[in-house]
């Protein structure tokens, strides 16, 4: 398989094509990379549902319950990212097993993905991941963050819609509430709702919604044993209108620019000279000598 | 790590899924070897209970790994390590390296090497000859996806 039969399989919807081209951008370096976007952009349009929220509230779960269910809609592919481990950069992708059985009844394409120590939620490469999922045909994107639920801010910048998922009895409500979590919901999932709390969870949610001017962001409870509620959550979804086109369109162009111009400097200061007079310099200083260069740099 | 480094495709971490073509019930050996391999620096799926060989072939082509390791416990080895291999075969699937282990008989042990299910190692096997074995194999299938896109 060549890059150009690999694009023919994505815009044809084949697995192992939109699996392999993943696979690439993931890890390829950034002129394969841009061999393979060039081709495949604007041939897709997506709704991209961002699922969000701190450990163990549900995320994947719900993921397994509503793809299904958006699946009379339309094709959906999933996007779920795990932590690597700091020691050895290595992952285990759990997020897979509690949606299993839906993916094979349903045939969805569903693939995990390490976010590589990448900050911010999800993945280096995950907007280059989402735009090889729309050139297959998805009409719905659904994107898992890491669940860091501190942190996951990037969300907000890839999805047309950000669900923020969190559940009762865990201070997990208080604990978005202090994180800033809440900015970055459109929509507020209170998961488990069987369990104690859930009603005074809705509740404290509802009203800090309320005092930060967010009194139309809808909060809903679900079970997701039994899916109670999940009707009211796929309505939403599917009257969302897509949104962030410019955002998106800006966020990917600055990490372009900056990869791009990192890598050549790194290459560049990674071979400089380094004889005694140059470290006993501030690094503020030779800093300052190397950005003044730039031209230099910037065209090689 | 660092932000838009340079790559190379075939540098990235391995990437391994672990799956039980059949219902055994035993699940602790198998986050023993998850923890492991993650500890070795790899990317491992672990898909809970794959009823399966088509779950098995699938979840490795939409995840694509380098690496399926299959463990059985209950002896019924030679047939499910069989469908897989089959239904690789019958996808032209040839860049995805697959290793077994559990309870197998010598006597099954070249078979399943004839299948192409190499490793195939007993309870017991230090997770340090594993690795290398996973490693090597993951290295094998990588040399051919590296050659396919330049
Ligand atoms: N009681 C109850 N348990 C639930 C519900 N939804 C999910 N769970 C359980 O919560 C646990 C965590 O679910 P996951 O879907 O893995 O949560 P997650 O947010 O994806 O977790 P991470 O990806 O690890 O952050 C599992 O044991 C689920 O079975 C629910 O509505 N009620
Ligand atoms: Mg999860």
């Amino acid at each position: 398989m060549s890059i150009n039969n690999l694009i023919s399989g994505i815009l044809s919807g084949d697995n192992r094509s939109i699996a392999r081209a993943i696979s690439i951008v993931e890890s390829a370096d950034i002129k394969t990379r841009e061999k393979i976007i060039k081709e495949i952009y604007n041939r897709g349009n997506a709704k991209i549902i961002g699922i969000t929220g701190p450990p163990g509230v549900g995320k994947s779960t719900i993921i397994g319950n509503i793809a299904p269910m958006l699946s009379d809609y339309g094709k959906i592919s999933i996007l779920a990212v795990d932590p690597a481990s700091p020691f050895s950069g290595g992952s285990i992708l759990g997020n897979r097993i509690r949606m299993q059985e839906t993916l094979s009844k349903k045939n969805i394409f569903m693939r995990s993905t390490s976010n590589r120590l990448y900050n911010g939620g999800l993945s280096e490469y995950s907007w280059d991941i989402i735009k090889i999922m729309e050139a297959s045909g998805s009409d719905f994107i659904i994107l898992e963050t890491v669940g860091s639920g501190q942190s996951d801010i990037d969300i907000m910048n890839i999805a047309d819609i950000t669900c923020v998922v969190l559940a009762p009895g865990l201070g997990d409500e208080i604990q978005a509430i202090k994180s800033g979590i809440m900015e970055i919901g459109d929509i507020f999932i209170v998961n488990k709702i069987d369990r104690e709390g859930s009603y005074i969870a809705i509740k404290d949610i509802r009203e800090t919604l309320n005092l930060g001017n967010k009194i139309k962001t809808p909060v809903i409870g679900i079970n997701s044993i039994n899916k109670e509620n999940y009707d009211k959550f796929l309505d939403y979804i599917i009257k969302w209108d897509k949104k962030n086109y410019k955002k998106k369109y800006i966020g990917k162009l600055k990490q372009i620019i900056i990869e791009d111009i990192y890598n050549k400097y790194s290459c560049y200061i990674d071979n400089m000279e380094y004889d005694e007079n140059t470290l006993k310099k501030d690094p503020y200083t030779v800093a300052e000598a190397i950005i003044k260069n730039m031209n230099e740099i910037i065209d090689k | 790590m660092e932000n838009g480094r340079n790559r190379k495709y075939t540098e990235a971490p391995i990437k391994i899924l672990l799956a039980k073509p059949a219902i055994d019930g035993h699940d602790r050996g198998i986050f023993v070897l998850a923890r492991a391999f993650r500890d070795a620096g790899m990317d491992v799926i672990y898909a809970g209970l794959l009823p399966t060989p088509e779950e098995v072939v699938d979840t490795a082509i939409n995840e694509d790994v380098d690496v399926i390791a299959l463990s059985l416990l209950n002896g019924a080895h030679l047939t499910a390590f069989k469908n897989v291999m089959d239904i690789l075969n019958k996808k032209d699937v040839h860049d995805i390296a697959v290793v077994g282990g559990g309870i197998i008989p010598d006597d099954d042990k070249p078979i399943l090497e004839k299948m192409g299910v190499t490793g195939n190692f007993g309870p017991g096997t230090p997770l340090k000859i594993i690795i290398k074995h996973v490693r090597e194999r993951a290295m094998e299938v990588r040399k051919i996806k590296e050659d396919e896109y330049k």
